[in-house]
């Protein structure tokens, strides 16, 4: 499992596949506040980007990934 | 190259030839159906080929010419010339794309913006005339290379980035660093074609910078459909052009690269009162050319001559300038030592130290080194001459600007233009035939030189002329051999013609048999006459269909064996002096020559003396006997009886043989040997009963006279014992129903030719023997043709018919 959703945090784990999207994306609508802890993940499908985008959840941990954080960051920062 | 991509190359150049043509003919017809049917076959034929290879621009291309003719053809759209014109425009390009591919065996990724533009050229005709039904019609901007579009693009982006960074960019770009924005927006049903934007962007190599945005603010998280793509990127590298092409060639539509100049990366900030300042960042000139401007003013000023009251002032003018300029390229660490030499020109009022640190630090570039030689010039020297703009900033700029291609390309290829050679021809065999048969005929011609030659000395007494006609006969003989090889090598053609087809077949039937092998093919390259190995390729095909069904065991029984699970299988072509070699080896169990022999016996093949007498090497070339099949079991791969009999005619037919080896539990290995080329026989001429006959040298094993005493008949037949062995004799004029007796020489001796039919050794009786000599064979034809004793005619230097005999057949 790419995505290993915990009480409150989802904890992602290298590289993150199209498939995970829609799961992700219920599990953010059931967990609004819900934090996403990135550090071992090592790519993630655009899809799920798109619901991180959207979602504007609150990432906890940026990945290790230095390129992988810095487009994130692009996208996902303000 | 490989063979596919060749065939592709000269078939492609067809179809634009008729592509091109069918176009020329609607211009006259414009309402022809038939026309129009035709013309969509070929562009939708050379579409579909040019899908097998990767050659994603030329698809792209034709994919929308079909599609555009197929909506002319429904009625769709009306063809009219702007139409003819587009798809003309587009032909050239796959025509320059083919040309490419020709000469470097591939498509430069440049072209994608080109395939892309013209894809969509096409799209658009299509779509306007649609009327109502445009789903397919792209959004009314059809240039995506428009200045103002691209530019208002980038300057959006611009301001995203880091002040820092921005600075830094813009100095290296002075410095000559390409810099290209890319806006990447993916389609919307991208993820369900596989395609991953976020890792696609990701690849691009010296990102320097890059955004992911939005293309609309998002639905709540109810309504987001997360499969739809809703992203657009943004990413500013340092890379070649190219290299984004490359990375892009599949989806040049969805991607805008615009290169940026550096005046676009000097972003106007606070507002536009100062106009001429603001002007300086906006305007048409780059930067590059201000600068080198500014210096220039001051290196002018800097040469006025020294004893002038305003010296002072222009000196700390200069300098501040100067500084200004420094810190503006982000030299700051030259500031010290342009301040001391200011101080120094200050305390001895000249202007020298500070000119010569500016040739220093910024030397003039040389196309403007004339200036220096007019330096110490009294006065007088206008400012606004140093103020021309410089050849090397000229070129700066250019190499800036140009970024976007023209407005409307053209790929070349018009009437007008110079065609680029084609390398390869396309030749009807039907002519190289004829060229065979001219030169065959040229030889026979060339070859009644000698016999005028020696007619001139013998019959007319003319020395000197038959001397004159052998010298002249010798260089014709040169060319004519020259010309000879050159049409044979015309006709040559790799084996790999049809090895190519051997991989899937091994791997089919195997497949199939369930059976593990490795195939490996050795010597494709080796060159044959086309019909030697046209000739090759159902033998060959039937040998390896043989050794896979009962040559290579089951992957367990090999196991068993103490072999290797899987099985090798290994075809070599190799040339042999003027035969082309063709050996086909595997590893399986081999053939067991016992068995052989008991089932030779039982089809009564052999008789029981020879079951005894047989080696095992002629044990198992038995195979080769007609209607011999050891498969108990009849598949659909092998075992019907036609087997490998029918593999030796076929090669013997064209001159072959073939040979067989075998050891039981270890493999079998089959040997082809071939002429190069079935144009030329080299035959023996013979006489026999004042005619003479020609017979292949290959058949032909040695020639011997045998003192008649030395014959012996057994059972009615003629033997004699020829290096302790038995040979059967048998007379030519018996063989051919001459009611003749066969000469013998004075010695009363026979003369014997110890010809090879099939495995056995046969002495044929002739009267005497001939010249060996070089033919073009004729095979019979019409009536004759079922003369089947005779392998066919050919015609002497002195005019006369030579008959060639097929011993194979007579005895």
């Amino acid at each position: 499992m790419a995505i290993n959703y915990q009480r409150n945090t989802a904890h992602f784990d290298g590289v993150v596949g199209v498939d995970e999207a829609e799961a992700l994306l219920e599990w953010l609508q059931k967990h609004p506040k819900g934090k996403l802890a990135l550090s071992a993940c090592t790519h993630l499908h655009a899809a799920n980007l798109q619901v991180l985008m959207a979602s504007k959840a609150s990432i906890s941990v940026w990945p290790q990934d230095e390129i992988l954080r810095a487009w994130l960051k692009s996208a996902l920062v303000p | 190259m490989n063979p596919l991509l060749e065939q592709f190359i000269s078939e492609a150049r067809d179809f634009l030839q008729g592509i091109a043509e069918k176009l020329m003919q609607l211009e006259t017809d414009p309402g022809s159906a038939e026309l129009m049917k035709e013309l969509f076959r070929l562009v939708h034929t050379l579409k579909g080929s040019s899908g097998l290879f990767e050659f994603p621009e030329m698809t792209r291309v034709l994919h929308a010419g079909e599609d555009l003719l197929d909506s002319v053809r429904e009625g769709h759209v009306a063809y009219s010339e702007a139409l003819a014109d587009q798809l003309l425009n587009a032909m050239d390009f796959v025509s320059l794309l083919m040309d490419e591919i020709e000469s470097t065996g591939n498509i430069n990724a440049k072209h994608a913006d080109n395939s892309a533009r013209l894809a969509k050229a096409l799209r658009l005709l299509m779509g306007d005339s649609c009327a109502g039904t445009s789903a397919e019609a792209p959004p009314a901007a059809p240039l995506p290379e428009n200045q103002d579009l691209s530019r208002a693009a980038r300057l959006i982006a611009l301001h995203e980035i880091p002040e820092n960074l921005r600075m830094q960019l813009y100095l290296d770009v002075l410095a000559g660093t390409p810099l290209s924005l890319v806006e990447y927006t993916p389609e919307d049903d991208c993820f369900f074609k596989g395609e991953d934007p976020f890792f696609l962007i990701q690849q691009i190599p010296e990102t320097v910078w890059g955004k992911i945005v939005a293309q609309q603010s998002w639905p709540p998280l109810a309504e987001l459909d997360v499969y739809r793509c809703q992203l657009v990127f943004r990413a500013l590298t340092t890379v070649e052009p190219l290299v984004l092409s490359e990375l892009f060639r599949y989806i040049p539509e969805q991607v805008h690269v615009v290169a940026v100049p550096a005046s676009a990366l000097a972003l106007p900030q606070g507002d536009k009162n100062g106009g001429p300042v603001y002007d300086d960042f906006e305007g048409k000139k780059s930067d590059t050319q201000s600068f080198q401007n500014i210096v220039q003013s001051q290196r002018a000023i800097l040469e006025l001559p020294d004893n002038d009251a305003w010296l002072t002032g222009r000196l700390q003018s200069v300098a501040t300038t100067l500084t200004a300029c420094l810190r503006a390229i982000g030299k700051s660490n030259a500031l010290p030592e342009l301040e001391a030499a200011l101080t120094a020109a200050l305390s001895t009022s000249k202007a020298a130290p500070l000119l010569s640190w500016l040739d220093d630090y910024l030397p003039e570039s040389p196309g403007n080194s004339h200036h220096n030689d007019k330096k110490n010039a009294t006065s007088g020297q206008s400012m606004p001459d140093r103020c021309d703009p410089q050849p090397s900033a000229a070129e700066a700029s250019t190499i800036i600007e140009t970024s976007a291609p023209e407005a409307e390309p053209r790929f070349g290829r018009r009437a007008e233009d110079n065609y680029s050679s084609a390398r390869t021809l396309k030749v009807d065999q039907f002519k190289v035939d004829r060229l065979m048969n001219l030169i065959g005929e040229m030889v026979v011609a060339k070859n009644s030189l000698p016999y005028l030659a020696s007619r001139a000395e013998t019959q007319y007494g003319v020395r000197e002329l038959s001397r004159e006609i052998k010298a002249q006969y010798a260089v014709v003989n040169r060319i004519a051999e020259e010309m000879q090889d050159a049409i044979m090598q015309i006709r040559m053609m790799p084996v790999s013609f049809i090895f190519q087809r051997f991989p899937r077949l091994v791997r089919d039937t195997s497949r199939k048999l369930g059976k593990e092998v490795n195939l490996e093919l050795e010597g494709e390259e080796t060159e044959a006459d086309k019909n030697i190995v046209e000739a090759l390729a159902d033998p060959l095909i039937h040998i390896l269909r043989n050794s896979l069904d009962h040559g290579i065991e089951l992957p367990e029984q090999r196991r068993a064996a103490g072999k290797p699970a899987v099985g090798r299988l290994s075809i070599r072509a190799s040339q042999d002096s003027d035969r082309v070699v063709i050996e086909i080896a595997d590893d399986g169990k081999g053939i067991d020559p016992d068995i052989i022999k008991r089932k030779a016996y039982e089809k009564g093949l052999i008789d029981e003396a020879a079951l005894e007498r047989i080696t095992d090497q002629e044990a198992v070339n038995l195979v080769f006997a007609a209607g011999f099949s050891t498969a108990t079991m009849v598949s659909d791969l092998s075992g019907r009886g036609v087997g490998m009999d029918v593999v030796r005619s076929a090669v013997e037919k064209a001159g072959g043989v073939v040979a067989l080896s075998s050891e039981k539990g270890n493999g079998t290995l089959i040997r082809m040997s071939l002429p190069l080329s079935m144009a030329v026989t080299n035959v023996m001429i013979v006489e026999s009963n004042n005619q003479v006959f020609g017979i292949p040298m290959e058949s032909v094993v040695e020639t011997v006279r045998v003192a008649r005493s030395a014959v012996r008949s057994i059972k009615r037949r003629l033997t004699a014992v020829l290096r302790d062995r038995i040979v059967p004799l048998l007379s030519l004029n018996e063989l051919l129903a001459l009611n003749q007796a066969q000469r013998i020489n004075d010695d009363d001796e026979m003369a014997v030719m110890v010809v090879r039919v099939h495995d056995d050794l046969i002495g044929i009786i002739v009267d005497d023997f001939r010249e060996t000599v070089d033919i073009i064979l004729k095979p019979m034809s019409g009536i004759l043709g079922g003369l089947s004793g005779y392998a066919g005619s050919a015609l002497l230097g002195d005019g006369s018919v030579l008959m060639v005999l097929n011993f194979k057949e007579l005895v």
